[in-house]
């Protein structure tokens, strides 16, 4: 009776990380960095996540529809910012501000921080483009190094770039209101 | 004789007096803009004012796709583009940020009336040997809903709509 208790516990036990934590191995991108590119990638939709990852001398981002290379010898400045958004955005967020007894507008005072990466880079006609990136907060600036370590170059060197977004955060962050 | 000589100088005062409002008139009405089948943008600079590197660029992208989005250019060029030296008549863009507020989008969704973000760009257009066309103010601004880059996107449109209606070659102005 105790092994037949036992032997239906453990497989409730594998069922229940079957669905948790095989799915979020299976999950986990390989190597790269969750992004969502606001704007400026060409042939990519504004607001598009994907995966942003340096591969082969080459910025990648890949979405579900689309993937783009930049060669990173060709981008020539790279600035990483800290800003905040809101955590219901989208429709969901445009539908909460109609929200009544004043949801929305309490709804709208939960924001997450965010990184923004930023990057101007040429085209092979030598036109300049810009392209601008939010990521998890702390991510930027260590995809900034690397960016750079592979050639990229930055009209802000790393260090001040890092020690400069912690110092006056104020700045690069939203005002309160 | 005197009467003739008073007769003359009467006809040369009035031929004075209606001719040089005509040709005050005549300069200080703007001249003919010239039309162009290509513009080149350049990116925004913002010598005085410290402007975040994601506006800056967005600004910069979001003119460029709104000038395509409004037609009447057969080309649209990036800055430092090698094509653009071969179009003849090409009117390109400087854009200089003058004066900018950035909001709260937080501000904006509580408050309704505070938080608003602006930005106040002097856009300059020129003929290819640098010699200005046309020069005005612009000003892009998110009061109510969106993030604090839709200010660009609206100084796009606005910017965009004066290149097509100065500029553009099928342009109804």
């Amino acid at each position: 009776m105790l092994l037949r208790s036992m032997g239906v516990a453990t497989i409730f036990l594998l069922g229940i990380l079957n669905f948790t934590v095989l799915p979020s191995i299976a999950q986990q991108p390989a190597a790269g960095n969750k992004a969502v590119q606001i704007t400026g990638l060409v042939g990519v939709k504004a607001n598009t996540s994907g995966n942003l990852t340096l591969q082969d001398g080459n910025l990648q981002f890949a979405s579900s529809g689309a993937k783009v290379s930049v060669p990173i010898h060709s981008v020539e400045d790279v600035v990483t910012e800290n800003d905040s958004q809101r955590v219901f955005r989208g429709t969901l967020g445009t539908l909460t501000m109609f929200a009544p007894y004043g949801g929305g507008r309490f709804l709208s005072l939960f924001r997450s921080k965010i990184d923004t990466l930023t990057i101007q880079y040429r085209d092979t006609d030598g036109g300049l483009h810009g392209a601008i990136f939010t990521m998890p907060l702390g991510k930027a600036d260590l995809f900034k190094k690397d960016l750079v370590s592979q050639g990229a170059r930055t009209s802000i060197p790393v260090q001040d770039d890092s020690s400069n977004s912690n110092a006056k955060p104020g700045t690069a962050k939203e005002k309160k209101p | 004789m005197k009467r003739t000589l008073y007769v003359t100088t009467l006809a040369v005062l009035l031929l004075g007096s209606h001719a040089t409002p005509a040709r005050l008139y005549a300069q200080a009405a703007p001249p003919p803009a010239k039309k162009a089948s290509a513009i080149q943008v350049l990116m925004i600079t913002s010598d005085e004012v410290k402007l975040p590197a994601e506006f800056q660029i967005s600004l910069y992208e979001n003119l460029i796709q709104q000038l395509e989005k409004q037609g009447g250019f057969q080309h649209v060029y990036r800055e430092g583009d090698r094509n653009a030296d071969a179009a003849s008549d090409l009117v390109v863009l400087h854009s200089t940020v003058r004066g900018f507020k950035k909001g709260s989008e937080r501000a904006r969704n509580v408050t309704t009336v505070s938080g608003k973000t602006s930005i106040d760009i002097h856009c300059q257009f020129t003929d290819k040997d640098g010699k200005s066309v046309l020069e005005r103010d612009l000003n892009g601004k998110v009061q109510f809903f969106g993030g604090n880059l839709r200010a660009t996107l609206d100084f796009a449109k606005k910017a965009a709509k004066l290149a097509h209606d100065n500029f553009a070659a099928n342009s109804v102005s």
